[in-house]
Formats: C-alpha cells, sequence, structure tokens
C-alpha cells in the first residue's frame, strides 16, 4: 500500500513537473543581450521552453520580457557595420537577425529572405534571378567558414555581386 | 516648419538671467511654483489665446462631440450603467482627473491641453495624442496658427520609417502541440513601399511578463495581473517566433483600407505609445484590444460591441471578414510544415538519409552517391537543413554543434542549384476561419441502465476530438466550460452531469522527425457512481502523459498514463487519489465520418479505495461545416458496479 502510494505521489508530481519544467525566456527577442553576432545565436537564445504548459501559455499571453514598445529603429546588439560599403540600417538589422534563413536561402538560391536582401541590396529586380545563383555558387566564398558574423557575410556579398558585376 | 520659441521657458530664462545673484532663488521656486499650480488647476496656460479657447469649447459642447462615435473609440469608452468609461486605466491616457469615465470632461481637458505652451515637443498633446489632434483639428476647424507651433518629430521619424500603404491582420494558428495555443493570437501589420513583407513593421498588443514560470504565467495571464502594451517590431521577428519557434502556421489577412484610413489607425497605434492596459487572457486581449485600431480606421465598423465575456482570436478574424475588411488570404507555413512537406516528397531510404545528415552520421556529401533524381537529393538537403534549425530550437543541439553540421548542409546544397518550384509549394490547409464556430450547443438524449435521459450541453470554446477537423488540428482537444444538464425521464430528476473547467487533449504523433510527448488536462465537476448505485458530483483533476503514433490507414493510436484525484462528500474520507492509464483510437474511416474507440482503468488506491474500468465507441458524423451528430456507447464499472450508457447527440456550432 506505501509502495503504491509513493509510486502515485511521484507520478503525480512528474506529471506537474512535465508541464511546469523549463523556464526559458519567452520567444521574443531582447535584442539587449549581447549574444554574438553569427548565425545559431539568435535562434538558440530566443527559443521557447519546452515544457508544454510554459509553450501554450506563452504561446496565448504573447508575454515579453522586456520593456521596449515601439522598436522601430532598434540597433543590432552592439555588433559591428559591414566595413566594405555603406549599408544601411534596415539592411544590416534586417542579416543580424535573419543571417541563418539566409544561409538557407543562398544555399538553396531562392527564398523570402534572399528577395528582403535583394530588395534592401537595391539589386534592380530583372538582376534577381543573377543576383540569387550568383550567391548561390559562392556559398562557400561567403560563408567560408560558417562562423562569419552578419556584417562578414555582408561584406563576402558584396565583394562577389560587385566582382560579378 | 519653424520652430516659434517656448513662451515660457523665455520667461523663466529671462527670470534666471536677472537672478545671477542667487537672493532671488526663493521667489524663483515660489513663482515657478505658483505657475504649476496656476496651470495644473486652470489647464490653462499662460500665454495661450484663451478667447480663442473658450469659442472652441463652447462649439465642442454645443455640437456635444463627446458623443461622437470617433471618440468614443479612439478613447475606448464603452457604456456601462453609471455612463460610460474607458477599457484603458493608464491614467498618462488621460488628460482630464475624471478622463476615463468622462468623455466630456477628457474632451474639454484635450482642447485645453492643445494650447499648453510646447517645452518638450515630442511629448505635447498635440503630437502625443495625434488621433485626437487630427479629428478635433477637423471637426472644429481649428485655426493651426493659433495653437503653439509644435513640431512632432518622433512621430515623423516613425512614419518615415513606416511609410504605411497597407495593412495586413494576421493570425497565426495553433501549435502543434500546445492545443491551448488554440486560442490563438491576432497582430497586425503595416506595409511599407517595399515588396517585401518580412520587414515590415508588425503592431502587437502583449503582456509584458515577469515571470518565466508557466504556471505564473497562466495564473496572471487570466486575472489581468499583467500589464499590455502595444509593441512595434519589424516582422521577420515575429515570423520567427511564429513560424520556426512555436511551429505555428500564420495566415494573412490584407485589409483593404484606404489613405485616410491608414492614417487614422496609425495616429491612434501612436497614442497607445507605452500606454499600459492590464491585459486579460479570455476577453480584454491582443485580440480585443486590435479591434479598437480597426475600429479608429474605419469608425462606422461596430466590432468590440460584437464581444461580451471572452473574445476568441479567430472570432475576431471572422467579425473582421464579415465586416467587409478583407477579402484575401495568404498562407504562410511554419517550419514544422515545411518539414513534413519535404519528408512526404521522399522515400523512407532518403527520409532515413536526410535524419542521419543532421545527426552528423553520414557526411552530406553522400547524397551525391544516391541513385534519386537531382531534385530529391536537394529536397534531402532541404530537410536535413531545416530539421538541424528545429533541433536547435528545441535545445537538442549546441549553437556550435548547429554552425558546424548547418554549413556542411548548407556547403553541399549549393553545389545542388535551386529546386524546382513546384516542389516548395506546400499545400495550403483549411483556412482556420472555415472551421467549425466556436460556441456548441448539444441536445440529446439516450439510456443509462435502463432509464431514459435527456440532455443539453453549451461549451463556449473550443474544439474537441471529435469535432470536425477542418481548420483545426488532428489530435488536439481545447475546451473551457463545457456544461451538460441532463434530465432522467423515471425519476424526473434534473442533474448537472459535467461542467468541464478546462480540458485538454494534445495528441501529437511520434514519427522519424518528430517525438512529441502527448498529455492531457481535464479539470471540473462531474457524475460519479458509487457504491450505492447512485451518482453524485465530484470534483476532478485527471492528468496524464504518454505517446501517440499514426497507424497508416487505422488511424491515430495512443496510450497516455493517468492520475486522478476526487473529491466529493461521499468518498470515505471525501477524496479518492488514482493511477491508471488509458489506450485509444481516433479513426477517420470517411471523411464526414470519425471515430474513437477507449480503454481506461485507473485504481484509487488513495483515500477511498476503488477501481474504475471504462470502454467506450464514440462516433460522429458531419453534417455540415457547424453541424454534427455523435452516437456514444459506453461501458463502465466502478465500485464494483456495472452499468453501460448509450446517448446520441446533436451538435450545433455557431
Amino acid at each position: 500500500m506505501k509502495k503504491v502510494a509513493l509510486v502515485t505521489i511521484v507520478s503525480l508530481l512528474l506529471t506537474g513537473v512535465a508541464f511546469a519544467k523549463g523556464a526559458a525566456a519567452p520567444a521574443t527577442g531582447l535584442a539587449e543581450q549581447n549574444v554574438g553576432c553569427g548565425w545559431g545565436t539568435l535562434m538558440w537564445k530566443n527559443n521557447a521552453d519546452n515544457s508544454a504548459l510554459s509553450q501554450s501559455t506563452q504561446a496565448s499571453t504573447n508575454g515579453i520580457l522586456g520593456n521596449q514598445t515601439f522598436g522601430i529603429t532598434s540597433g543590432t546588439a552592439g555588433c559591428k557595420r559591414p566595413a566594405k560599403f555603406a549599408a544601411s540600417d534596415s539592411l544590416v538589422r534586417f542579416a543580424y537577425n535573419n543571417l541563418d534563413s539566409l544561409a538557407k536561402d543562398i544555399a538553396m538560391g531562392k527564398g523570402e529572405s534572399l528577395d528582403t536582401l535583394a530588395e534592401l541590396m537595391l539589386v534592380p529586380a530583372a538582376n534577381r534571378p543573377a543576383f540569387a545563383s550568383t550567391l548561390q555558387s559562392n556559398f562557400t566564398n561567403i560563408f567560408p567558414t560558417g562562423k562569419e558574423d552578419y556584417a562578414e557575410v555582408l561584406d563576402n556579398i558584396y565583394v562577389i555581386t560587385v566582382k560579378n558585376g | 516648419m519653424a520652430k516659434v520659441r517656448c513662451r515660457f521657458m523665455q520667461r523663466l530664462g529671462y527670470f534666471l538671467d536677472r537672478d545671477r545673484g542667487g537672493h532671488r532663488l526663493l521667489s524663483l521656486v515660489f513663482f515657478s511654483g505658483a505657475l504649476l499650480l496656476f496651470l495644473s488647476l486652470n489647464g490653462e496656460l499662460w500665454g495661450a489665446d484663451t478667447p480663442y479657447l473658450e469659442e472652441l469649447l463652447r462649439q465642442a459642447g454645443e455640437r456635444r462631440l463627446h458623443q461622437e462615435r470617433y471618440w468614443q473609440i479612439i478613447l475606448h469608452y464603452k457604456p456601462t450603467l453609471a455612463g460610460s468609461k474607458s477599457r484603458i486605466d493608464d491614467p498618462h491616457f488621460f488628460l482630464a482627473p475624471n478622463g476615463r469615465t468622462d468623455p466630456q470632461a477628457e474632451l474639454g481637458a484635450t482642447l485645453r491641453a492643445f494650447f499648453q505652451e510646447a517645452a518638450d515637443q515630442d511629448n505635447h498633446p498635440i503630437c502625443r495624442f495625434p488621433a485626437r489632434f487630427a479629428w478635433l483639428k477637423e471637426e472644429l476647424q481649428i485655426d493651426g496658427t493659433r495653437l503653439p507651433q509644435v513640431e512632432c518629430r518622433e512621430f515623423q521619424e516613425a512614419l518615415g520609417t513606416i511609410k504605411p500603404k497597407a495593412a495586413v491582420l494576421i493570425f497565426p494558428s495553433a501549435h502543434l502541440n500546445g492545443p491551448a495555443s488554440m486560442f490563438g493570437h491576432t497582430l497586425l501589420r503595416i506595409d511599407g513601399a517595399r515588396n517585401s513583407k518580412l520587414v515590415s513593421q508588425a503592431v502587437n498588443y502583449s503582456a509584458f511578463v515577469d515571470s518565466n514560470n508557466g504556471l505564473t504565467y497562466a495564473f496572471k495571464g487570466i486575472f489581468g495581473l499583467y500589464p499590455g502594451y502595444f509593441t512595434i517590431l519589424p516582422y521577420y521577428e515575429k515570423v520567427s517566433q511564429y513560424n520556426d519557434l512555436e511551429r505555428r502556421d500564420i495566415w494573412e489577412y490584407p485589409l483593404n483600407l484606404d489613405e485616410a484610413e491608414l492614417e487614422r489607425m496609425i495616429q491612434h497605434i501612436w497614442e497607445l505609445k507605452d500606454i499600459a492596459s492590464s491585459y486579460y487572457f479570455f476577453d480584454e486581449n491582443c485580440s480585443y484590444r486590435l479591434l479598437y485600431l480597426l475600429e479608429a480606421a474605419r469608425p462606422a465598423l461596430h466590432l468590440t460591441d460584437q464581444f461580451f465575456y471572452w473574445v476568441i482570436p479567430l472570432d475576431t478574424v471572422r467579425v473582421v471578414q464579415e465586416s467587409g475588411l478583407t477579402t484575401a488570404t495568404v498562407y504562410r507555413p511554419s517550419q514544422a510544415s515545411k518539414i513534413s512537406h519535404l519528408a512526404a516528397q521522399l522515400d523512407g531510404d532518403l527520409q532515413q538519409l536526410a535524419l542521419h545528415i543532421a545527426n552528423q552520421e553520414i557526411a552530406p556529401a553522400a547524397v551525391t552517391e544516391q541513385a534519386a533524381p537531382p531534385e530529391q537529393k536537394s529536397i534531402a538537403l532541404d530537410l536535413a537543413a531545416e530539421y538541424l534549425q528545429y533541433l536547435l530550437v528545441k535545445k537538442e543541439l549546441g549553437p556550435e554543434q548547429y554552425k558546424e553540421r548547418f554549413w556542411a548542409v548548407l556547403s553541399e546544397r549549393s553545389k545542388q542549384g535551386p529546386a524546382a518550384t513546384e516542389q516548395e509549394r506546400i499545400p495550403e490547409p483549411t483556412k482556420p476561419e472555415d472551421g467549425h464556430r466556436s460556441n456548441r450547443l448539444t441536445l440529446g438524449g439516450g439510456v443509462k441502465n435502463h432509464a431514459g435521459f435527456q440532455e443539453i450541453g453549451y461549451r463556449p470554446a473550443y474544439h474537441s476530438l471529435l469535432d470536425p477537423d477542418e481548420g483545426y488540428i488532428e489530435g488536439a482537444q481545447l475546451e473551457f466550460g463545457s456544461l451538460l444538464l441532463r434530465y432522467y425521464d423515471p425519476s424526473h430528476r434534473l442533474q448537472l452531469a459535467k461542467l468541464d473547467i478546462i480540458n485538454i487533449v494534445s495528441l501529437a504523433p511520434r514519427d522519424l522527425f518528430y517525438q512529441p510527448v502527448s498529455w492531457k488536462v481535464v479539470t471540473g465537476l462531474n457524475q460519479q457512481t458509487f457504491g450505492d448505485g447512485r451518482d453524485h458530483l465530484i470534483y476532478r483533476l485527471n492528468p496524464g502523459g504518454g505517446f501517440s503514433c499514426r497507424l497508416g490507414r487505422l488511424g491515430l493510436s495512443y496510450a497516455l498514463v493517468e492520475s486522478d484525484f476526487n473529491l466529493a462528500d461521499q468518498f470515505r474520507d471525501k477524496y479518492a487519489i488514482g493511477l491508471g492509464g488509458s489506450l485509444g483510437l481516433l479513426s477517420k474511416p470517411l471523411p464526414f465520418w470519425k471515430t474513437s474507440l477507449y480503454a481506461r482503468k485507473l485504481y484509487y488506491p488513495l483515500g477511498d479505495d476503488h477501481q474504475t474500468l471504462e470502454v467506450g465507441l464514440t462516433q460522429a458524423f458531419q453534417l455540415n461545416r457547424n453541424n454534427s451528430v455523435t452516437v456514444e456507447i459506453a461501458r463502465t464499472k466502478t465500485f464494483g458496479i456495472n452499468y453501460s450508457e448509450a446517448k446520441l447527440n446533436w451538435n450545433l456550432f455557431w
């Protein structure tokens, strides 16, 4: 009888823990935390926690930790800017926040992030297919090791597209 | 715009200049204190064009402008028994001390405030409340030259960055393994001149939280203990949050606002900057607050008036559609949908290969050795790349490992050339708003141990396993406040058969790529047969966890370990605590026919010692989108007593 009681209590506790376990920050960016400027960092930092209940309640209350409200012109967490050309703020911010998707799109030769990059880099619409295929065939020149930060990536893209006319 | 120097500051500066000796410091303090007192008491400002202000106040009063619809909308007034009250509680939002409950006083104070000297231009009421200013200026034909000249630099800068051209209502649908997210969320997207929507701005109302704990979170969310704020942030952040991190598909509804309507909306959004209002999960939530922005854009619409006790985000999407604000829909699949779609195009071997590549058990270059068509090889690498991101998000992979593997996969992928277009197109599921409605009325009858009964049930929200699936996630159930009353014919007895406070079930199937845990939480009141053979009402808290998997065409099978806490006076010691499990199979033999076969066994060794075994089959027949018929048969043995029940119910969703 005692054993059964123990099993029950333990299982109840486990059930409770399963629902409440994990306490990572809700999934909205706090650009102030400097966690690096390369890929992987933002997704890692922003990830939702694994507990089912936390995920559900987060998804429902849409909680935000922090106090920035109208972040229309907020920055890039103190990461450096591209050195080889005058990139616009929107381009720098976009590259900083979307480096993983950009890498994926460049490797696949197409995608929404790549289209956005082309627009922010003011590539004329007619040249965009060529832009995409140039970047795809130069993937390892843009990302020589995969540890590049977004400023280096933008510089590499700039050099490659200028070189290729 | 020429900046006119602030007369008040000029006077003060003059005073300070004369006061170099310092002996007049006391009188300076007295002077400024008296001035401030004068300003705050009177609301009328030194140097202002008082006769003109008086004239405007008189006109506003005569025309009863405070009763106008637009004023009611942008101040968020709602009628109460005593008059009206704003749904915003932040005092910074009001210029009159009693502005929250007195629309007329607020309008007067607003007009007076426009005449304030412009010390801090960006925070001058003209800049701080651009929608109020624009409207009053037009209604009263206010002569701008007779007002203090202010330059709203922050607002203009924001407008310059956003360059509003169009607005889109955004609805992220449910999370795969989070039925509570079915409740949903809505936000707005303001598109500028760019084609790329990712760099548009998202306008979002959300709770600002102080805790990471799931339970605290839920509690405070439900009881309005978190302040809610409007935020503006790039849309790509929201896409990444919903599509990638939370694995929710996003639905976008472009709004047909014209330029003037859009302008009014942006002005009103600006007014809500840094204004706190209590966030209530059920009613004064994201979707409710968002409706005010749409009303501010098109004041003829009555959107907020259509909700009373709770606001289900998806219902607000429907209301917006019915109002004629939107006709089109755009689907933005989540990363989970992309992964499923990619995997579905590959045979088992290539799926395994993608998995091995992601797990670094096989080098990405190995795809080139496959005897598959080139597109299939590309898809296998695409799948590996997407899956690596999923592993990172789930923290099953650290950033360093991820970077290395992601780079290796993408390097190989870049050699394969672009993918064929048709393979990238993810088939669009049923639109969430085309699913059944949220309210459900149940009418029916049946037999329990030879006693006939009729029953009536009402459930305000939201979806159960046997309700029609279209627009919802299969295997997910979320019910709030589901009530069932039953009347027994022989005994003429009316009983509360069931009141589920919360009933959540998430049966998320496991496959090659995902290994989610299935779970349930049920709490509420229901009838339980006791050893005396009679039914008594008990309280129940019944959580459980386990696994589900898809058995091909047979359907979705599951096994859950469950515990159960029961409270009732009729129990010996007034309680019983049990442990056991359930097995079940959910099938869909035909598109309109769903079945649920289940068995559940629980041992209650603590409190009142007893056992329960329950076996049943429920079938649901969908008549159309908002009507279904369910047939249930069940056999239960509890406290050594056997009984059977059979019933037929009609369900109407509205």
